[in-house]
């Protein structure tokens, strides 16, 4: 912040990027505050070693400190007073209306007492349950997993709770797995194909839960199940792949160029 | 730290050398005495600051930095679907104390198999008696419904925007929790009005439990009541449903929200 000449991110110099003034950010101490490093004298073991991280600490947040160009400015986004306290109410109000009268138009559904003596032809959940029933339905694909001789290693409705796993899993490690700046789904087409393939898994899952409506064999509702998604896959990938070409010279100005890739 | 007096903090003396009216001397005199006691000038920094944070320094954002102000609000309706989640919940909470009033988690008064239970006619008759119950009961379910959807749509936003990346992976598994317990939340909501579809998605429940090697018996026990469906079933689902679960899920909403305060929004790029 010295050089008032050194360009800041946005293109600026230090001479229009100035607060409003104001005290500093941090509290001089006053004389009879103990230092860090006093502190640190008066004690042993594993006290002064957590005064010295604390030390260490402080001097690298104000390093850091003296050497950003990060900017604060006076009234850059809506106040939250009118501006996005209204706009909120309003998106509020909308939604809540549109579910009063959807739940106006369209009454809940109310059916027969609960009768533990007679099976109901069709059991099937709140259509947001639907993948996970679809997964509980997979049983016919059991024999073809098992490994020792033919004979099945789990049970039918274990293989469902173990989709179910692996699923929750899968998802859980898609953070560690993609990483960087790239946000996009045109700078990353794997991923977005990736998304796509479960999307639409979710989807012809939620058609193997309610199978009974559909006037086709089993065996070629398994192989859609499985083949669906990935067909939809590749095809992400490859628009996206195609898209990124026409996308390539504005990344480029607006984005490469202020943030280089790693 | 000394507990000698100190010459320079003597307020009286300096509130004596100015030229105050009575009324400022009063006040002078008041906060002096208060603030002594309370530090109150602790506080009056934390709301300015506060004030200041909220209304006039607001960081310049990554939107307006590279100029992408018209990509993000055209995606505005995406960007929201957090916050629809969290209003269809604090809808369905409210519809459901109004509901909870008259609703009877018992599966009593059956004089033979698949006749109404106390749970099934408390729903009759929140359908049929109730003023406005018939809506009310549409209202809870409805917002369920509309719950459920955002939820699953704020994750696509967020897989598709690449939201979850490197600081955020925390938030995303507590975004995988928070999905799967609003799924326990419609779940054991269906099984209340021991209809025969609650009753028998209960049952694949218990099934589905029972088919877990080692902690599968234990979990049907403690979620279900047992290996059969009655009323310990009915009771657990309605404290999960009424009790446990709103406890859980609105703190770690809280904490959800909390975090993405703290990290701040990953803004489009």
């Amino acid at each position: 912040m010295t050089d008032d000449t050194t360009p800041m991110t946005d293109g600026g110099t230090d001479e229009e990027a100035r607060t409003d003034g104001g005290p500093p950010a941090t509290v001089p101490p006053d004389d009879e505050t103990p230092t860090w490093t006093e502190r640190k004298e008066h004690s042993s073991g594993l006290a002064q070693l957590t005064y010295q991280y604390f030390e260490r600490s402080r001097r690298e947040d104000e390093d850091l400190r003296a050497e950003s160009t990060y900017v604060e400015r006076d009234v850059l986004g809506f106040p939250t007073w009118p501006h996005e306290t209204i706009r909120n109410l309003a998106i509020t109000s909308f939604f809540v209306g549109i579910m009063i009268l959807v739940a106006a138009l369209m009454p809940a559904h109310f059916g027969e007492p609960a009768n533990p003596g007679s099976t109901p032809a069709i059991i099937l959940p709140d259509w947001y349950l639907y993948w996970s029933f679809g997964l509980l339905k997979l049983n016919p694909l059991n024999p073809s997993l098992a490994v020792l001789g033919g004979n099945i290693a789990i049970s039918n409705e274990f293989l469902g709770i173990l989709a179910h796993g692996v699923v929750f899993g899968v998802i859980t490690l898609v953070p560690f797995l993609n990483k960087g700046s790239a946000r996009r789904p045109v700078e990353q087409p794997f991923w977005a194909a990736v998304g796509v393939t479960g999307v639409i898994l979710a989807f012809t899952l939620a058609c193997l839960a309610v199978q009974n409506f559909f006037p086709i064999s089993l065996d070629l509702l398994l192989t859609l199940t499985f083949m669906l998604p990935v067909a939809g896959g590749i095809i992400t990938y490859a628009v996206l792949k195609t898209m990124r070409e026409g996308y390539m010279y504005d990344l480029n100005r607006r984005y490469y160029m202020l943030r280089p890739p790693k | 730290m000394s507990l000698k007096k100190q010459d320079d903090m003597d307020h009286n003396a300096w509130l004596k050398k100015q030229d105050l009216t009575v009324i400022e001397t009063a006040f002078l005199t008041t906060l002096i005495w208060l603030d002594k006691r309370l530090r109150i000038v602790d506080y009056l920094e934390l709301l300015e600051t506060m004030y200041y944070r909220a209304n006039m320094q607001m960081p310049k954002s990554h939107t307006e930095q590279y100029d992408l102000d018209n990509k993000f609000w055209y995606w505005y309706p995406l960007y929201s679907l957090g916050s629809l989640s969290i209003i269809a919940y604090l809808v369905a909470a409210v519809s459901g104390a109004l509901l909870g009033f008259y609703y009877a988690p018992s599966t009593a008064g059956a004089a033979a198999q698949g006749d109404p239970t106390a749970a099934y006619d408390s729903l009759v008759m929140i359908m049929t008696d109730v003023q406005f119950g018939y809506m009310l009961r549409s209202i809870h379910r409805w917002a369920a419904q509309f719950m459920v959807a955002a939820v699953f749509l704020h994750m696509l936003r967020v897989y598709f925007t690449g939201s979850y990346k490197e600081p955020r992976e925390v938030n995303w598994i507590l975004g995988i929790v928070l999905i799967g317990l609003t799924l326990l939340f419609g779940f054991s909501g269906y099984v209340l009005p021991w209809k025969q579809l609650s009753f028998w998605a209960a049952q694949i429940g218990v099934e589905m439990a029972l088919a877990t090697p080692i902690v599968g018996e234990w979990a049907a026990q403690l979620l279900f009541g047992g290996f059969t469906l009655g009323q310990a079933t009915l009771v657990r689902m309605y404290i999960l449903h009424v009790f446990v679960l709103p406890f859980v899920v609105t703190g770690l909403i809280a904490l959800h929200v909390g975090i993405v305060w703290v990290q701040g929004i990953a803004e489009p790029h």
